[in-house]
Order: C-alpha cells, then sequence, then structure tokens
C-alpha cells in the first residue's frame, strides 16, 4: 500500500478539517469497512468519492459507483453477508429507488455491520424534492441515526456498525446538505486492522430465505430485535439528557438542528431548559421518555419537515400518560430548511422572549431589499454541450419566450445536469420530477393528445439509472416520441463519476468496457436513431425537425463529452508544455463593426462569456467574447447570422495568453489537504 | 465563549469554498478547538450563488469546552451575526446583507456577473453606488476593490482574486487568526508561490 494521506492514516489525536461527508466516510473507515459504494446523488457524494478515490492506499477496499440505489443497497447486503462491513451512501431520493431492498433488509438481517448514509436536502436546492426519509422507517424498521455536526459524524457512523451487528439492522445515517457540507474541525479516532478482512458467506437459510411462512417468521423476529434495541437505547450514550434549571418546559431536538437550537439558546441567553437530544430517532424508547418527562408540563419539540419526532412523541406520551401540552410544528414550518434564523425565531415566540435588535434589524433589512434585486439561476458551464443541445432544440420547436405563442411541443424533462434547460432563457421543459420520468410520463401524453408532439430528454447517466426498460416500454407500446440522449459520457453533475459511456478517464486511460450506447439502443428495438455532435447546432436543429415527422419512438443521441473533462484531460496530457486549456484550437472574437445586437448569441444561446461591455467616449455599449472565460467551443461562431463572430489566433492580443482558466478552483470539489 | 463569523459570498467557480478551506485549515495550526461552517454547494459549477461559513469559537475554559450548552454550534451565521462579509460579486453583497449589523466589516468585488435574468432584459443591474448605499445604511466598514482586476494585473489570470480578498480581509478586519497561520496554509498547497503574492497584495490594499 502507499503512503497515502491523513484521511487515510490519521490515526487517534490527529486532526483536519473536514467535510461532514468525509467524517462519515472515514467513521466508516475506522469501523473497517471493506465495502462502499452509491450511485452517486448529491448531497451525498464525497461519502463514496472520498474512499474511492484514496482506495489505493486503503488495503482490501471495494469501492463502486453503482448504477444505480437498488443495485447500490443489494450490494453492500451481499457484503454484509459474506462477512464484510459494508457501507452505502445515496441522496434522500435514492432511497425510492432502494426502498425495496431496505425492505427486506430488516426481514433478514444482516451478518457483518451494514450502515446506509443518506444525505437529505431540504429546501431542495440540488434536489427534486424535500422527502424526509425518516417516515420510511416505520415501515422499514431501519433504525435511524442523526448526527448533529462532523465529530458526531465520524463517531455515530463508527459506532453504528456495532449496533447493527448486534441488533441485525441495517443502519440509516441521515445527514442532511448542511452537515454533508459542513467543514470542520474532526479529530481522528483509531482504525482497525484491515489486513483479515476476509469475505466467506455461510449459508443462513432461516434467515436468508424471505417467503410464505418463513417471511411470517422473519416478521416476529425483527419486531423483537427492535423491542430489544429500545431497550439498549434507554441506556446508550447516542441519546443525552441535559437537565435544567427550574423551568418546566422542555425541548427535543436532533441533528444538525439541534445545533441550531444550542447555538438560539445561546444567542437568546436561555439556559434553564431540560433539553434531550436524539441521537437515534427511530426507534425512540419508551423508557427514556419516562426519564424526560420527569418533573416537565411543556414540551417543544424542533424538527424539520413534517414532523418525524412529533409524530412518534405524542404517541409515546399518550401511553405513557404524561398530562402536559407537546407543541412542534406550530412553531417550526413544514417546508424549506429549517434555518439557524428559523429555529430562533420559532424559539423566541414560544418562550415569548424578543430576539436581539441587531436580528431583527437585519431581518427587515434583507426583506426590504431581496424584492427588489435581480434573481439569479444557476445556468450551463461554458462550452457545455447541453446549452448547444437546448439551443438546438428550441431553433427546431420555437423559443417559449418569442411572442407569448405556447409551443405545440411537449418537452419532457428529466434529472441531471441538462435539467437546468427549464430555467430562462430556455425555458425548455413542460415537467420534471424523477429520475426516468420524462419519458414515461412522454408515452401517455403521447398516446392521449395527438395534436402534440412529445420530446423527451435523459442524460447518459440517468439512462442507464432506469431507462432502458422506460426505453424498452416505449418501443413496444408504438409510444410516439423523440427521445433524446444527452451523452456526456459522465455522472457530471456530482463531480464526474464514470458512466457505462465513460471510455476514457480524466487522465486519458481507457476505461475498456465502454458501452456503445447506439448499439444498445438498437438492440431495444429503435430503428431510427442517429448519433450527432450537439455542437453542429444548425445540422442538430435539422435533425430534430425531420425526426418529429416521423411515427414512433425516434432516437437521437446527442454525443459530446462534458466539457470540464475534456479540459482537464487537455490539462493533464499538456502539464508540461504551454498548451491551451480550452477545447479548440482558436479564440473567437464578435467584430463589433458586424455586429447588428440581434442577440441570437446573447439571449438565446446565453453563453456566460459573451457579454455586454460599456462603450467608452460616447461609443454604444458592445457584445465582447471574455477571452479569460471562453474555452472556444466554437457555438456561438455557428449560431451567428451575420458572420460577426471570427475566429482569431490567441496570441494576437495581451489579453489572450490568458491560459489559466478558473477550471482549476471550478473542479476542487474535496478540501485539497485530504 | 467568543465567536468570530465570517460569511463569504459570491458565485460557484470564484473561489470561494477555497477561501473558508484555507481560513478553516489557518485555524487548525494556531490552536483554536472549534472551527466550523457550512457550504452552500448547489450552484456551484454553474454561477449559481455560493455562500460558505466559517466561525472560528474560542473557549474561556476547559469546562466551557465539555459543556453541552456551549460546545455544540451550528454550521450556519443568524441574521445579522456576522463579523466580516467577503463577497466576490457586487450584486450578491447585497444578497448577504442579511448577515450584517452595525460593526461588521464588508469586503466585496467590483466586477459584476450579469445574471440571466439582466441578459434578458427584464430586470436592471444595481450601480456599485446603489450597493455602497444600501450598505452604508448598516455600517461604516465598507471596503471595495476590482479583485478581478488586480489579479489579471499581477498574475494575468483571475485565479488569484479569491485570496487578494482574503489578504484584505485581514487588513481590513480584527480577525483572531494570525496571518502566518493562512500564509503557512497557501505555502504548503498548490500555487504557493503566487497565493502568497496575491495574499501580500491583498495585505497592502
Amino acid at each position: 500500500m502507499g503512503k497515502g494521506n491523513l484521511f487515510v492514516n490519521g490515526i487517534d489525536a490527529d486532526k483536519a478539517i473536514v467535510l461532514g461527508n468525509e467524517a462519515i466516510a472515514r467513521g466508516a473507515l475506522e469501523a473497517g469497512i471493506g465495502y462502499a459504494s452509491m450511485y452517486p446523488g448529491t448531497p451525498a457524494s464525497e461519502i463514496i468519492a472520498v474512499l474511492d478515490k484514496n482506495k489505493k492506499y486503503i488495503e482490501n477496499l471495494y469501492t463502486e459507483f453503482s448504477l444505480n440505489e437498488h443495485i447500490s443497497l443489494h450490494g453492500a447486503i451481499g457484503a454484509s453477508w459474506s462477512g464484510i462491513r459494508s457501507l452505502c451512501a445515496m441522496k434522500n431520493v435514492g432511497l425510492n429507488v432502494a426502498s425495496e431492498p431496505a425492505q427486506f433488509l430488516a426481514y433478514t438481517g444482516v451478518k457483518a455491520g451494514l450502515v446506509l448514509a443518506i444525505g437529505s436536502d431540504p429546501g431542495a436546492p440540488s434536489s427534486s424534492n424535500e422527502q424526509d426519509d425518516r417516515w420510511y422507517s416505520l415501515h422499514t424498521f431501519m433504525p435511524v441515526l442523526e448526527p448533529s455536526n462532523i465529530q458526531e459524524a465520524k463517531d455515530f457512523t463508527k459506532n453504528s456498525f456495532d449496533v447493527s451487528e448486534e441488533f441485525s439492522f441495517g443502519i440509516v445515517v441521515m445527514a442532511p446538505s448542511r452537515l454533508c457540507h459542513n467543514a470542520g474541525t474532526l479529530y481522528f479516532g483509531d482504525l482497525r486492522d484491515r489486513s483479515n478482512i476476509k469475505g466467506n458467506f455461510k449459508k443462513d437459510p432461516e434467515n436468508y430465505l424471505n417467503l410464505f411462512g418463513m417471511a411470517v417468521k422473519n416478521h416476529a423476529k425483527f419486531l423483537e430485535r427492535s423491542e430489544l434495541l429500545k431497550k439498549f437505547l434507554a441506556k446508550s450514550d447516542f441519546n443525552k439528557i441535559i437537565n435544567g434549571g427550574r423551568s418546566k418546559t422542555g425541548f427535543i431536538s436532533s441533528g444538525v438542528i439541534y445545533a441550531h437550537l444550542m447555538e438560539a439558546l445561546d444567542v437568546l441567553g436561555v439556559d434553564d431548559h431540560k433539553i434531550l437530544k436524539l441521537g437515534f430517532t427511530f426507534p425512540l424508547s419508551e423508557e427514556l421518555f419516562k426519564e424526560f418527562f420527569k418533573g416537565l408540563d411543556e414540551i417543544l419539540i424542533i424538527e424539520e419537515a413534517e414532523g418525524f419526532l412529533e409524530f412518534q412523541i405524542k404517541k409515546i406520551a399518550y401511553e405513557l400518560g404524561f398530562k402536559g401540552r407537546i407543541y412542534g410544528k406550530e412553531f417550526f414550518k413544514r417546508t424549506g430548511e429549517l434555518t439557524l434564523d428559523g429555529v430562533m425565531t420559532g424559539i423566541s415566540r414560544f418562550l415569548e422572549k424578543p430576539l436581539p435588535a441587531y436580528f431583527d434589524f437585519a431581518v427587515r433589512k434583507d426583506k426590504e431589499l431581496s424584492g427588489k434585486l435581480p434573481q439569479r439561476s444557476g445556468t450551463f458551464c461554458i462550452g457545455c454541450p447541453h446549452r448547444a443541445t437546448f439551443y438546438s432544440i428550441l431553433k427546431a420547436v420555437g423559443f417559449s419566450n418569442a411572442n407569448g405563442k405556447e409551443r405545440d411541443v411537449v418537452i419532457a424533462g428529466d434529472i441531471g445536469c441538462y435539467t437546468l434547460g427549464l430555467l430562462p432563457p430556455y425555458s425548455a421543459m413542460d415537467f420534471l420530477t424523477c429520475m426516468n420520468a420524462g419519458l414515461g410520463i412522454g408515452q401517455a401524453i403521447s398516446i392521449f393528445d395527438k395534436k402534440k408532439k412529445v420530446i423527451a430528454l435523459v442524460g447518459d447517466s440517468t439512462f442507464y439509472h432506469s431507462g432502458i426498460p422506460v426505453l424498452i416500454n416505449a418501443v413496444r407500446n408504438n409510444a410516439d416520441v423523440l427521445y433524446i440522449i444527452l451523452d456526456n459520457s459522465w455522472t457530471a453533475m456530482t463531480g464526474h463519476q464514470g458512466t457505462p459511456s465513460t471510455q476514457k478517464d480524466a487522465f486519458g486511460i481507457a476505461t475498456g468496457n465502454a458501452i456503445n450506447l447506439k448499439d444498445l439502443v438498437k438492440t431495444l428495438g429503435v430503428s431510427y436513431i442517429k448519433s450527432i455532435d450537439p455542437n453542429s447546432v444548425r445540422r442538430f436543429a435539422s435533425q430534430i425537425k425531420s425526426a418529429l415527422k416521423e411515427p414512433g419512438v425516434k432516437v437521437l443521441i446527442a454525443k459530446r463529452e462534458c466539457v470540464l473533462q475534456e479540459i482537464r484531460r487537455n490539462k493533464i496530457l499538456k502539464k508540461n508544455e504551454n498548451g491551451i486549456s480550452g477545447t479548440g484550437e482558436s479564440l473567437y472574437e464578435i467584430q463589433k463593426n458586424r455586429c447588428v445586437k440581434c442577440n441570437e448569441c446573447f439571449t438565446e444561446l446565453a453563453c456566460p462569456a459573451i457579454i455586454l461591455k460599456k462603450g467608452v467616449q460616447g461609443e454604444e455599449n458592445y457584445y465582447y467574447i471574455d477571452p479569460a472565460s471562453c474555452v472556444k467551443c466554437g457555438v456561438c461562431y455557428e449560431v451567428c447570422p451575420n458572420s460577426a463572430i471570427r475566429k482569431v489566433e490567441f496570441d494576437l492580443r495581451p489579453e489572450f495568453k490568458l491560459i489559466e482558466k478558473k477550471i482549476d478552483e471550478e473542479l476542487s470539489e474535496v478540501p485539497a489537504n485530504i | 465563549m467568543k465567536k468570530f463569523n465570517i460569511a463569504i459570498i459570491g458565485l460557484g467557480g470564484q473561489g470561494i469554498i477555497t477561501m473558508g478551506t484555507v481560513m478553516k485549515n489557518a485555524a487548525l495550526s494556531s490552536d483554536l478547538r472549534d472551527v466550523s461552517g457550512s457550504e452552500r454547494r448547489g450552484g456551484a459549477q454553474r454561477e449559481g450563488y455560493v455562500e460558505t461559513f466559517v466561525k472560528y469559537i474560542f473557549y474561556e475554559n476547559r469546562s466551557e469546552m465539555s459543556d453541552p450548552r456551549k460546545n455544540m454550534h451550528s454550521p450556519m451565521i443568524e441574521s445579522g451575526g456576522a463579523n466580516a462579509l467577503i463577497s466576490l460579486e457586487p450584486l450578491e453583497t447585497l444578497r448577504g446583507i442579511r448577515y450584517l449589523n452595525g460593526n461588521s466589516t464588508v469586503i466585496f468585488n467590483m466586477t459584476p456577473y450579469i445574471p440571466v435574468s439582466v441578459r434578458m432584459n427584464k430586470t436592471e443591474y444595481p450601480e456599485i453606488s446603489f450597493i455602497v448605499s444600501e450598505l452604508e445604511k448598516i455600517t461604516e466598514n465598507i471596503f471595495y476593490y476590482d479583485f478581478d482586476k488586480i489579479s489579471i494585473e499581477n498574475f494575468n489570470s483571475l485565479t488569484q482574486k479569491n485570496i487578494v480578498a482574503l489578504g484584505a480581509l485581514f487588513a481590513k478586519t480584527d480577525i483572531p487568526i494570525h496571518t502566518s497561520a493562512i500564509e503557512k496554509i497557501l505555502a504548503s498547497g498548490k500555487g504557493a508561490k503566487d497565493n502568497l503574492r496575491a495574499f501580500d497584495i491583498g495585505l497592502k490594499l
């Protein structure tokens, strides 16, 4: 094994600045995992990425970016049954896909410890919903553990492997994006010896064969194990009661919201209340609550979303005959992220204690201003082939913002970087929900609304995730849909994990087993199929037009690698030369005297490298390609109807010497020192 | 317990997260027990709004460190709770106004990145003078520079603008971390020579 770094080798008393996600990974490593997998998804991606990146330094560690969460969790179960401690990670909605293995896990139980780390996304900054996966446990019976900070993310994850083995459950470690992407101090612990991590699958038909009467027996067994776990949790260190003073009011919270609570109490100068910090938020131990309720006549539950704790605690309180009042969602919102501000405001309202003046002033000032500021939404990276795809689609079927007329084409969206096409200026999606909803829903629309043409979009990673059966279904049932697969060869949005389309990694090394997507689609029964470079926007637009005239399922593969990966590879391969870190050889410039400001490049293609410059000395404002940002993809050159954009040699003017782009910053996802 | 809260805001790709990471690592080599602060990375790589918080936490004594009412900290900064705000994009500075109080220091970059809504002529980009006047309603400690221009002039690249801004932070606030701690981190990272020079340029602003 090589030398590695602190993440790999750190021992007791070492400390580092790490992300919450990395802390979870480190906890699993300290616990001696031999298996780690995920289908990438924000905010959870770095959990497995950091292990995968470092596995060359770690003895006996298998990592996998699985094609979907269903496969990934099954993999973790197989590893556990072979006696290997396993970690499976996913984002919140991933559990919908993995819900089937999750439903069976309590029935069969685990052998070696199994942890399922879930990154939830309140406020949905990177998701298509806000679902609170804790509710799953009411029927999967998977225990749920919620760390409050980076240290607990590591410690809880590490210790949960023992709990998993003792009670034979897969343990869910839940972390919202606020914790996944919190970076702060972590104190390391010691690592388990890794030399004897070896698999040995021992047959266990009584537990693993889950059918008929055997399933019923297993059902009874896991209910019993859950009761035993509750007894353990009444005394364990995962949950904590902090005694208060004279106040008869108590607070209950968990996870990051507990961290907000403690800070809110500190800011408000409140320290008289009894507090229950829940590590495990499922199952809840009645014993623990009996202890906590003592001396209290009023309880406030501080939590996010619909109130999973409140739902459970009110039942326990009823059964224990607790006579006091229990409050929760009256004071904290059900939707959006519950922030530190939200907790402070709720506590202040509940205790009827005023907020600090500086806080009120800042909130008021923000409210006053926020309506007046231009909104900013994300967009495609400069040179992104998806921008060319959306431009081509809109060229073929009409821009939605053109004279307010509704398009007679339905565009079905899906999940990936290209989802940004639903935002202005493209506004090129009519619906968007979950992975591979686009073609599935689009198929039925094409059957029931014959007046409209349907275009369904999907990325390569999403297609491989669960799109293949959807496509076969569309073909077998004679759907009338144009299916555009935006194949950029990477799961790009989550930090460039490979897909089956990936031919070369960032270092230029061939993966060897890349799938020929065109051949695959042909095999699935599609007869109309074409592969095209999306950056050839004129040709692409006319292909979309002609494909829409054909009946049945048509597939166009927009094939061009993610520009960030292409640039990264060029940079690595040219490291020792003074090469240009772009895609093509020439730069482009807009000739002021030919540009008539038709806006084709500025608002319709809307490449951020094209900017409006202020004219000097009475000169009119003009469009300008910023050489510091342009990656020379040449799409603007192709879209300009007036030939006002021309190719230039890069060293003609001093500003074109800017060869070191901001790419380095853009690509550094993980703090550099770990 | 004392806290020093810094909010860093801007757009994906501007080096916001790197700044936070450097500042947190500097704390690690300087005896601080706790440093925390979360990042919003949803919009990274795509010109979306990005923010990161750096919270330096100082305990008065050992018993505070083990007191559960004192040793747990939110990864966020409350409204009005920032000692300093750095913004690498002028308009975004106004979105960060919610973190400011009368004693806060603001450092912002003058180079605008035009949002799509302005591109489409739906809204107007505010003038620098408007931004400054809004900030002045809250605090007197306002400093603004064209960090993009400084970075290009000195390094022929935009890459160093965040480190120049970091230098400015140390020059203009009473941040409780020694500059040598930052220099130590910069010296051990990628592009050490340029970054150290960029930090120094910022310090002299």
